[in-house]
């Protein structure tokens, strides 16, 4: 009990340390909240369809962004790199105070035990039309730079905002997705999707009508107000009404059925095992306190002058 | 299709219409002979009527003179008696095939649903149900309180009335700024927060109607008791956000403009509640545990429902503030309103339990838990013996409802009629 405590205590120090140092660093800079005037206004959209594709699969697998490496992870190492991309980009997300919450996929393995399923090779999170905006204009195509634990020199991660983010149409099928957040090390990536007021809709009588380019469609209600919770170790928002945004999505089996794609989750240890040693054991463990990555980069906003 | 002679039918309806007339009731005459036709005996004021149409079209009838049986048969058709039998059997016929048909056959049919999807023989067939989860962890959101048991009534049926021991629970549905009406209920029920008197309030305090933060005052002023609804967390959670992003006190420039009407309304609720109302709305919890009530069981009260079979401390706390129906198969819970009453479920799940119990139990009452609950206005007052329905639909010109538990586990249900808030807007 007291280890458990003591833990818990040292991660909370570690958090805090972490937060302040980010917070510090920015303080003279623009976050979220400063500009928010700006950004929470009419987007207009533009109106030519683009017609190339600005975020482009590698050709090995279609989970790696071909620009930063050739060759996939082996299996274990797929999960640990999905790990610090979501702490990485939540603690950046959370630093600048950008709007942002995870989705299908990831909302689901977050609904079991809020830890990544072991058999994702992908994350999915969404973001409101004011934080594309806003990150389009000071973030995209940062660097950010973590410690990690283990990993010698640690690693960078890159803000990449899809230029095409400015096309509000669902004919836009080429650039469904509005940002990417990359593990440069590896090439994994978190996808990142912004959600728009449903103009069309809005028209016709769904005042609260909202609308990805991935062509998923929401209420406004269910949605926001956002909750906070925890995932993977960080601070993540989740949407209003997780449970039903879960069920209409994915059916009502996808939140009850305990074996998935030759997972089982264990009732006891609420965690979903394979038969694959390693990765078993790395689920075991889970993250701790001083798994978490440590920002070395300063999280700067690029201001043109 | 034989065609028909129009006349013949119109004097047909029209006899019929005379024999209704008649003052001397016509089957007396088929009793006094019985070799005649009954035709023939039965007395028509139409005989007794002089000249016009009817002459000519009775003329008619005569003229076809149709086979011996046939104007038998006939007559017994027309005869007055039998008809009523045919028409007596018909009806019955008719009742008893409309009550199969909408009462008893669907009763019988939910009933084997309702069993089929508690029995825990049918758990792996569906894969596993809902619950096995890691209950999702919110900050700010209280999930399970337990009532001070002090508060809760005795189980002596005997304490009188007046004396100070008594102790009364007050349970009241969504109230949904109502101030003027859950006054007047309080009035109604002689409450006395002084003398053994205490309030529980099942959510949905606030938002829709007149004066949400008068309800707030009130309520906390006699230090009442209450669980989270889904309009206190969608506005405390709008708060929240208000007091993070420094627009609390001052809206930002023009936000009317790119909000959504409810957004505006919610962020308008969100800024009236002072900070002392907003910290007394977020310690109520998800789900109120009252514990053990003398005559009644565990009592727990919670906004919208709960999953039966699951433990309190992981029910999902959106599912407990939303929720109408229930999955039969996987029991996943959902807030719309098409598909199986989580009530009628969990009420089920806990008579089967306490039928289990009675053969083994010395009190099987106290091993089963009912349930006191809002969220549901479109099903208004539904009562059951493990899950009381108190949501009324006040705000909307419905009534608001008490249900008052007494010493000795008495339940009575008070009501006041509430005025129509939605239809001024």
């Amino acid at each position: 009990m007291r280890s458990l405590a003591t833990a818990c205590w040292l991660y909370g120090l570690l958090l805090a340390t972490i937060v302040s140092g980010v917070r510090g660093s920015t303080e003279t800079e623009p976050d979220f909240m400063s500009v928010r005037k700006n950004v929470t206004r009419e987007y207009k959209s533009e109106k030519k369809i683009p017609t190339e594709k600005y975020f482009h699969e590698s050709s090995f697998h279609y989970h790696y962004d071909g620009r930063f490496a050739n060759e996939t992870l082996p299996e274990s190492e797929v999960i640990p790199h999905l790990s610090a991309l979501v702490q990485t980009y939540f603690s950046t997300m959370n630093a600048i105070g950008a709007e942002t919450w995870i989705m299908h996929g990831t909302l689901l393995a977050w609904w079991w035990n809020q830890k990544i399923f072991p058999w994702d090779n992908d994350l999915d999170v969404q973001i409101s039309e004011a934080t594309i905006h806003f990150l389009a204009e000071y973030y995209n195509m940062t660097e950010h730079h973590f410690d990690l634990p283990d990993v010698d020199g640690g690693r960078a991660y890159m803000l990449d905002i899809n230029p095409n983010y400015v096309v509000k149409s669902e004919q836009d099928t080429m650039n469904k997705i509005d940002a990417r957040w990359i593990d440069m090390s590896s090439g994994l990536f978190i996808d990142i999707t912004a959600v728009r007021k449903d103009e069309n809709k809005r028209k016709n009588g769904h005042p609260e009508a909202l609308t990805c380019k991935d062509k998923h469609h929401y209420e406004e209600s269910d949605i926001f107000p956002l909750r906070d919770s925890t995932f993977e170790g960080v601070a993540v928002k989740i949407p209003y009404a997780y449970t039903w945004l879960l069920e209409e999505e994915y059916g009502p089996k996808a939140l009850t059925q305990t074996t998935f794609s030759g997972h089982t989750f264990n009732g006891a240890t609420k965690i979903w095992e394979s038969t694959k040693r390693k990765l078993k054991r790395f689920l075991r463990q889970g993250w701790r306190g001083d798994d978490l990555p440590v920002r070395t980069s300063d999280l700067n906003p690029i201001i043109e002058t | 299709m034989v065609p028909r002679d129009p006349d013949a039918m119109g004097v047909q309806s029209d006899a019929d219409d005379d024999f209704e007339l008649s003052e001397s009731p016509p089957f007396y005459a088929a009793h006094r002979s019985q070799s005649r036709p009954l035709i023939h005996s039965a007395r028509n004021a139409r005989q007794s009527r002089p000249g016009g149409s009817y002459n000519a079209a009775s003329r008619s009838l005569d003229d076809t003179k149709p086979p011996r049986w046939i104007e038998m048969s006939r007559s017994v058709v027309s005869a007055p008696r039998f008809r009523r039998y045919v028409l007596i059997c018909l009806g019955l016929f008719l009742v008893g095939w409309v009550s199969w048909r909408m009462l008893l056959y669907p009763r019988l049919q939910e009933r084997s649903l309702l069993l089929h999807s508690l029995d825990p023989s049918t758990k792996t067939e569906a894969g596993g149900w809902f619950g096995t989860n890691v209950m999702p962890q919110f900050d700010d959101i209280v999930h399970i309180r337990t009532l001070d048991p002090e508060l809760v009534p005795s189980g002596s049926a005997e304490v009188e009335a007046d004396s100070s021991s008594r102790k009364r629970l007050i349970f009241v549905g969504d109230v949904h700024g109502c101030k003027a009406e859950l006054e007047e209920l309080l009035e109604k029920v002689s409450f006395k927060p002084n003398s053994g008197d205490h309030l529980i309030l099942t959510g949905d305090l606030i938002n829709k109607g007149p004066d949400s933060t008068g309800v707030v005052d009130l309520v906390r002023g006699y230090s009442a008791s209450c669980v989270r609804g889904n309009h206190e967390d969608r506005i405390l959670l709008v708060r929240r956000e208000l007091v993070k992003t420094n627009t609390l006190a001052t809206p930002e420039d023009g936000e009317e403009s790119y909000l959504s009407s409810r957004e505006v309304r919610e962020r308008a609720l969100a800024r009236s509640l002072s900070d002392e109302q907003a910290k007394w709305l977020s310690s109520c919890p998800v789900i109120l545990d009252v514990g053990p009530v003398p005559g009644i069981g565990q009592v727990v009260v919670v906004h919208a429902g709960l999953v039966p079979g699951v433990e309190l401390e992981k029910q999902d706390p959106s599912s407990v503030m939303t929720m109408r129906t229930i999955d039969l198969n996987t029991h996943v819970p959902s807030p719309k309103k098409k598909g199986m009453n989580w009530a009628k479920m969990f009420d089920k799940h806990q008579s089967l339990l306490y039928s289990n119990l009675e053969s083994s139990a010395e009190d099987p009452l106290s091993g089963t838990m009912t349930v006191v609950y809002g969220h549901d206005a479109s099903s208004s007052l539904s009562v059951r013996t493990f899950t009381k329905g108190l949501d009324t639909g006040c705000v909307k010109g419905g009534k608001l409802t008490a249900l008052v538990v007494e010493d000795g586990g008495k339940q009575n249900i008070v009501q006041v009629k509430c005025k129509d808030y939605l239809k001024e807007k």
